[in-house]
């Protein structure tokens, strides 16, 4: 698993080289083998009611703006967290100009843990209300939950991203979990995860 | 399922301009373009005002080994800075408050240092005139510094650049006040914290300032050109 990611990130990095040499070939394959992994970083990420065509076009802007930036990737360092640092800098100035047209949705759901209905162990979770419990979840935690459990980054990868322990990333990750539990109503033994 | 495609739109905006380019040079390195700089400021501040009046007092290893060493900070700061400013090479929160704690733990230090060498207080009547031109000096000698490191930083991309530029605009305060003070005879304290350390304060205001600033328009003029 471990060796398979390692040829994955050296692969990237072999496209990154080409493609700041100009080749087309190795742009085409770098979208092919990231698009997917950010369009779930920016559903996640993005509020709820824009996550579907908007996080298709956070996808195209971070490939634009990869693009205009290409030079800014220092060979041979991982690619991902070049190409994650430029998603997160579209995603704010996102965020920025939503807010300042005013155009988001006001949906003021309060996290309610009382009001809530317990959801049954196996029962069906609407991913409007996980994306809702997700965005109410501090930067922090949600950035590390979102990498372990939706992209699959092991604990060790995700320490060495944002430069804390492994311990603080795990830590992170439960409480995190924890919340997004408590956010959707769900017993703890429901699902471990 | 197969692997997605490029929408034909990037595709066709990526192909018109897709020319061959050559990769930053490392952080560290292009805080070396800074070096020249940090020489004017550490000698070429004090020629030209002149020097300290009682810089034989305090020692050629107080008076220029300390200040090489505050310039050496401010050039280490403004690498971090660099660094910072590149995606996903983003320091962590302990990395930026270990340097903030440094610079200021370095500055407060010589300051202690010089007092303890040299006491030296202001003249009665001129603490308001004295504190205004070590002030004005630093800042104003400092710009062309923080032109250039703001530069190098926007050739970049930050994604935290209130981040980048604060710490760029400590590192150009750093080395501008080593040159201050082969120029300022005053080491009392109150003066040297407040006109000293206030210009390095107003100079990291400033560059994260101007680094939201040049980011937000380099933002704009990419939405528009994109539009």
């Amino acid at each position: 698993m471990r060796d398979e990611r390692q040829d994955e990130d050296d692969e990237l990095v072999r496209y990154m080289i080409a493609y700041q040499a100009g080749e087309l070939a190795a742009f085409e394959r770098l979208y092919a083998a990231l698009a997917a992994e950010l369009e779930r970083y920016f559903s996640a990420a993005a509020p709820t009611g824009s996550v579907g065509s908007a996080a298709q076009d956070l996808v195209q802007d971070t490939f634009l703006a990869i693009h205009r930036s290409r030079r800014t990737y220092l060979p041979p360092l991982p690619v991902r967290p070049w190409i994650f640092g430029i998603a997160r800098n579209v995603l704010g100035r996102h965020r920025r100009t939503a807010w300042r047209r005013g155009r988001h949705e006001e949906r003021t759901i309060e996290p309610n843990e009382e009001g809530r209905e317990r959801v049954e162990p196996g029962a069906a979770v609407e991913p409007r209300d996980v994306a809702e419990a997700l965005r109410l979840l501090p930067a922090g935690r949600r950035q590390v939950w979102v990498l372990h459990h939706v992209h699959g980054w092991s604990f060790q990868q995700i320490a060495a991203r944002f430069q804390i322990g492994v311990g603080a990333a795990k830590l992170r990750s439960s409480r995190a979990m924890k919340a997004l539990r408590a956010s959707l109503g769900i017993e703890r033994g429901a699902r471990d995860g | 399922m197969g692997e997605p495609r490029v929408p034909a739109g990037l595709l066709d905006a990526v192909e018109r301009d897709l020319t061959p380019v050559r990769p930053l040079a490392a952080p560290s390195r292009r805080a070396l373009l800074l070096l020249p700089l940090g020489l004017a400021l550490l000698v070429g501040l004090p020629a030209f005002w002149g020097w300290r009046n009682n810089l034989a007092a305090l020692g050629p290893a107080a008076a220029w080994g300390l200040s090489a060493v505050q310039a050496l900070a401010g050039l280490w700061i403004a690498g971090a800075a660099l660094r910072e400013a590149v995606p996903g090479r983003e320091l962590s929160a302990t990395a930026v408050a270990g340097a903030v704690g440094a610079a200021l733990a370095l500055f407060v230090g010589l300051t202690l240092a010089t007092e303890l060498l040299v006491p030296t207080p202001v003249p009665p009547g001129a603490w308001l005139r004295y504190a205004w031109e070590c002030f004005g000096m630093a800042t104003v000698w400092s710009v062309p510094a923080l032109v250039v490191v703001a530069w190098l930083a926007s050739r970049a991309l930050p994604t935290r650049p209130a981040v980048a530029g604060a710490l760029y605009g400590l590192g150009t305060g750093l080395m501008a006040d080593a040159g201050v003070r082969l120029f300022c005879r005053v080491s009392s304290p109150a003066h040297v914290l407040v006109a000293h350390g206030g210009a390095i304060l107003f100079l990291v205001v400033a560059g994260a300032c101007a680094a939201t600033a040049v980011e937000r328009r380099k933002a704009r003029a990419a939405s528009k050109g994109a539009s």
